[in-house]
């Protein structure tokens, strides 16, 4: 079988790369925004509901946006297609926010599972791979009872594009852009009878690049316009993955998956010394491995268990002779442990380890339960990161209960309650709540309230590490954090008539004992730091007094016939303050990265000509205002545009032999603007200035038609999601 | 058949591959310290033209103003030590690490005072006398771990060296600038005055040094500063030596002390008190920043952490910028260097070190 597979691909390709001359008539148009509407989202409530009748407030971007936008990463997508996230890329990977609070408040979920691993507080992002995304869901703050009540940000959620019926699937996306800017991504999947296999592959490649070679004058001996510190370092990263679904009966199927990840970071060595010397690379060794099972014991009803590990490393690759903290040949601690080029000396190993069971029930009297068992154990070791032996753990249990509730047609409650224990600091509840009331067919008012609970994470409690940029700085863990408690509540209206769209969402996050960064005199860094290092600056994690953000989302579209346009418009503000024990008083504190205003905007025209041809224009624009930062200055205010286009090529003589074909291309950043700010200093945003790119997508498949295509949007399968 | 056994393949693959990825690759090979010990014998052997050294221990620097002051401090000393090899250390493995590594630029061999050591007893070498001089200011926390090492080495601590070796081998050490308070102090006060008494008579010398902090000032080698200070005033009322770190005697005590003699104006010339002038000196000494937007609030110690010395007596009255930062190490003033100097002459000419075996007496 493989044979003919391979002989009948070979053809295909021949095929499509003389496509000239084939016809077939064209799919016609769906409307994007009538389309857009049925999308089934899952986030909110963890059962399936229409976008446009989802009790909890969820922005989606959809397969079709995501394809017609060509992003390159998820950074660039979710920085480009919502107003509500920032990122700022340094040479240490991307710093990510969420209307003002940072990674550690955000929930990134992949297929409902947690993405896991941090550097300094920040998923790596470079896990998900842009070409396998069929849509990504966001909801708002503490939300969801079922998703944990550390979101309080709130929950990203990538839903992956699925296959689990028969036949064979090959894909290839290939990605090329400036700075050698590759993107590849391969699928394979097989499917016979109960059994079906999905292996995936992908790779990121990025050069990087130098915004400035300047270094900031105030940080440096003397003025440098020769550093070779980089705006964004030069990284790879690559993942495989492999899937294996078994469907014993229509009501119950298994799965086993399991992922190898890499990535490093090479930065480049100067020649100054105090500046841009540089002995080692950064490299992360990932891997994770779950299974689990789906039962479904009566026709509305639903029973998942899903039990995954996952493993995050962080090593130093040594690219000059290093000396390090750790035990020399006669077991003594030592500063001066050396390593050479090529070696590798751990940082830390983050483990976790999850079980998930959870139900879902249709009650009587228009009620849908759900309720579940969540357990987590966390596991750190850093041994010259750590006390306590290098190794730190954390165990969390959590039971949850959600009832979605009808009364009539009009109205639809959901109320959750979560209780969580947690090994250090006992039982918490938090409840959650949301309503939704819809007066008629096209308005649809929504509020929600929500607790959130989040325990300082090993990470924040105990690890310390020193970070060289102009200057040593140390960070400390602290063991005396204390849990966050936060209180979301929103209010938003929806307005959906023709082909238009409109929702306003208002929002108010208090966060109480909020855990942030925060720069602390050097003299209370430990002594043997301070002997030890000449310390620039200290930052410790520290719990806030209070925190607040407050703001305001505004989305809206309108589609017709081929054209869509739309725009989204952020406001937030934010108010911090510590308690200063030196001086028996509140002080300020700015939450570092906050912009008051962002926003972004897109017009987009897709035709399906007579020809087997199939275009599409986009142009998007994204501005933000100033950011603001505790040190080293502000990020500028900036406003970047861009331009895609998307090409289908859908002709007989391709999907006669199952093949489709796609091409992209676009250039972004058209005006060119580029933040020149010296090193040292914060940006608005690391753009490298205009840049191009373009990618081919060709799928074969062959068997029953059954995989989801291009346009999967609202009829892709309904449970993949639990 | 052939798809279970295509999924049984993939599935072994993934298991291997688990497998490898949960295994520990971190590279600690024993043979590291030993690959990077020979890497220093070698240096040594290279460079070893007499059969005595001196190794000058100091803390360390990334600058390029520090590198120039080691260098002239080196070139210094093998003009007045002609029998003697001459070594510098760091202390700071991150100096360490930077000055022997970037790109186009002649790696600078800052080794550890351990390695230096060990590589000095190593066959081949076997230096008859190894005089350590300390190139710290004051007798204080680092001063110790430089006399730690010379005992870690003189009891072969790990005994990986030739005790016969180490038996025999002369051991001096050269003292701190400040190590005695009846005949540094005094000197060091005369050299400076020689230098900023022009200065000091247009206005306060403020000498910024770096100090320990209060529960490691385990020495009392604090008082150093306010030793010189005295020392300086009997010269001129207009010299001040205050500290980054020593309790009681920050900027803010310093300008108190200048409020209390009734000096509320005028220049304040600022000269770190350090041996090389890196980012102390250009920092915290001379930095520019804006703390005083947010008023000078002083900590619980009783220092405004947040602005150099340039800033706050600016901003408190004085006539202080950049034309008055003096920004100089005292290894480039050679009238003190040569206090340093003196130090390892007369360990030199004083008795050997009785380290030997001090650690566990036989």
């Amino acid at each position: 079988m493989n044979r003919t597979t391979l002989g009948t691909l070979w053809r295909a390709m021949v095929t499509a790369v003389a496509f000239v001359g084939c016809s077939l008539p064209s799919t016609a148009q769906d409307s994007l925004s009538a389309s857009r509407l049925e999308e089934v989202v899952v986030t909110g409530t963890g059962t399936q509901h229409r976008l446009k009748d989802a009790p909890v407030q969820t922005e989606v971007i959809t397969r079709r946006e995501l394809e017609q936008y060509g992003g390159r990463s998820i950074e660039d997508i979710l920085a480009g297609l919502t107003a509500s996230f920032a990122f700022n890329e340094d040479d240490m990977g991307s710093q990510m926010q969420m209307n003002g609070l940072g990674n550690a408040y955000i929930l990134i979920l992949i297929d409902g599972k947690r993405l896991h691993g941090d550097n300094g507080g920040q998923n790596d992002l470079g896990l998900i791979d842009p070409a396998r995304i069929e849509r990504i869901e966001i909801v708002k703050g503490a939300a969801s009872a079922l998703y944990g009540s550390d979101a309080i940000a709130g929950v990203v959620n990538i839903i992956t594009r699925k296959y689990d019926r028969d036949g064979l699937l090959l894909e290839n996306t290939t990605r090329g852009g400036s700075y050698n800017d590759w993107r590849q991504h391969n699928s394979v999947g097989i499917a016979l009878g109960k059994w079906a296999s999905l292996t995936n592959f992908q790779l990121q490649h990025s050069d990087g690049w130098q915004n400035t070679s300047h270094e900031d004058p105030r940080q440096t001996e003397f003025p440098i316009y020769d550093s070779r510190n980089k705006t964004v370092n030069r990284h790879t990263n690559w993942q495989v993955g492999e899937r294996l679904d078994y469907t014993v009966s229509p009501d119950l199927a298994f799965y086993a998956e399991g992922t190898i990840y890499r990535k490093r970071i090479y930065r480049p060595s100067g020649k100054y010394a105090a500046v841009d010397v540089k002995t080692y690379d950064l490299a992360y060794r990932n891997a994770s491995a779950a299974v689990g099972g789906k039962w479904t014991p009566t026709e509305k009803s639903v029973v998942t268990l899903d039990i995954d590990w996952n493993r995050h490393a962080y090593d130093y690759v040594f690219t000059d002779t290093t000396l390090v903290d750790g035990y020399d040949p006669y077991g003594n601690f030592t500063h001066y442990y050396p390593y050479f080029p090529d070696q590798r000396n751990l940082q830390s190993d983050q483990r976790r380890t999850m079980g998930h069971l959870k139900g879902i029930f249709e009650l009587p009297a228009s009620n849908r339960l759900s309720a579940g068992l969540e357990v987590r154990h966390d596991w750190l070791r850093a041994p010259m990161r750590v006390d306590h032996g290098g190794t730190v753990t954390d165990n969390t249990e959590a039971l949850y209960v959600q009832d979605e509730y009808s009364p009539w047609r009009l109205l639809q409650l959901t109320g959750g309650l979560r209780l969580d224990r947690n090994q250090q600091f006992g039982f918490h509840l938090t409840p959650k709540l949301s309503a939704m009331v819809s007066p008629t067919d096209w308005l649809r008012l929504r509020a929600s309230w929500s607790q959130g609970f989040k325990t300082p994470t090993p990470k924040e409690q105990h690890y310390r590490y020193v970070r060289e940029m102009n200057g040593t700085y140390l960070y400390l863990g602290n063991a005396d954090l204390r849990p966050q408690t936060s209180n979301y509540g929103s209010v938003g209206a929806e307005v959906n008539t023709g082909g238009f769209s409109f929702s306003v969402t208002g929002y108010i996050n208090k966060v109480e004992d909020m855990i942030n960064l925060v720069t602390i005199p050097n003299y209370r860094a430990p002594e043997e730091y301070q002997t030890m290092y000449e310390l620039h600056k200290t930052r410790q994690y520290q719990n806030l007094e209070h925190a607040r953000t407050v703001g305001v989302d505004v989305n809206v579209r309108y589609a017709v016939r081929d054209f869509s346009v739309g725009g989204s418009y952020s406001y937030l503000d934010t108010d911090a303050h510590l308690y200063d024990s030196d001086h028996d008083r509140m002080t300020d504190v700015v939450i570092d990265g906050m912009a008051h205003h962002k926003s972004n905007w897109f017009a987009t025209w897709n035709h399906s000509f007579r020809r087997p041809y199939r275009l599409g224009l986009g142009l998007y624009g994204r501005a933000s205002s100033k950011r603001y930062y505790q040190l080293n200055g502000d990020g500028k205010a900036y406003q970047i545009w861009r331009f895609s286009s998307t090409h289908d090529i859908q002709c007989h003589a391709l999907s006669s032999r199952g093949l489709s074909l796609r091409m992209e291309a676009g250039v972004d950043n058209i005006f060119n603007y580029v933040d020149r700010t010296p090193h040292g200093l914060h940006l608005g945003t690391t753009t490298p200035g205009t840049t191009a790119y373009a990618s081919v997508t060709l799928r074969f498949r062959q068997g029953k038609n059954k995989f989801q295509s291009f346009k999967t949007n609202s009829k892709q399968s309904y449970d993949e999601e639990y | 058949m052939k798809s279970i056994k295509f999924f049984m393949m993939a599935l072994a693959a993934i298991a291997l591959s688990a497998g490898f990825v949960a295994c520990d690759d971190d590279d600690s090979a024993a043979s590291n310290w030993q690959k990077y010990q020979d890497a220093v014998t070698k240096n040594v052997k290279a460079n070893k033209k007499q059969d005595k050294a001196i190794l000058l221990v100091a803390f360390g620097s990334t600058w390029q103003q520090a590198y120039d002051a080691f260098d002239g401090t080196v070139a210094a000393y093998k003009q007045k030590f002609p029998g003697y090899d001459i070594f510098l250390s760091f202390s700071s493995a991150i100096c360490i690490n930077r000055a022997a590594a970037g790109e186009n630029v002649d790696p600078r061999n800052f080794y550890a005072p351990n390695f230096w050591l060990n590589a000095f007893a190593q066959e081949g070498v076997r230096y008859n006398e190894i005089v350590v001089q300390s190139l710290q200011v004051i007798p204080g926390e680092e001063y110790t771990r430089v006399i730690n090492y010379i005992k870690d080495f003189a009891n072969n601590s790990n005994g990986d060296l030739d005790d016969a070796y180490l038996s025999e081998v002369v051991l001096k050490l050269g003292v701190p600038l400040l190590q005695d308070a009846e005949a540094d102090v005094p000197e060091v006060a005369k050299q400076l005055n020689s230098l900023y008494k022009t200065q000091a008579a247009e206005g306060v010398v403020a000498f910024m040094g770096h100090g320990n902090p209060d529960s490691y000032d385990t020495y009392k080698a604090n008082v150093r500063y306010t030793q010189l200070e005295e020392a300086l005033q009997v010269y001129n009322k207009n010299y001040y030596v205050g500290t980054v770190d020593m309790m009681d005697n920050f900027k803010t005590n310093v300008l108190a002390r200048m409020q209390a003699a009734g000096i509320t104006g005028g220049k304040v010339f600022c000269h770190p008190l350090m041996s090389i002038d890196g980012d102390h000196g250009h920092n915290d000494m001379a930095g520019d920043d804006d703390a005083w937007d947010n008023g000078f609030e002083a900590n619980e110690e009783g220092e405004v952490e947040d602005t150099s010395w340039k800033m706050f007596f600016h901003h408190m009255g004085y006539i202080c910028d950049n034309t008055t930062m003096i920004e100089k190490g005292l290894l480039e003033l050679p009238t003190v260097r040569n206090v340093w100097m003196q130090h390892t002459q007369d360990a030199i000419a004083g008795e050997p070190l009785d380290f030997y075996h001090s650690k566990n007496p036989e």
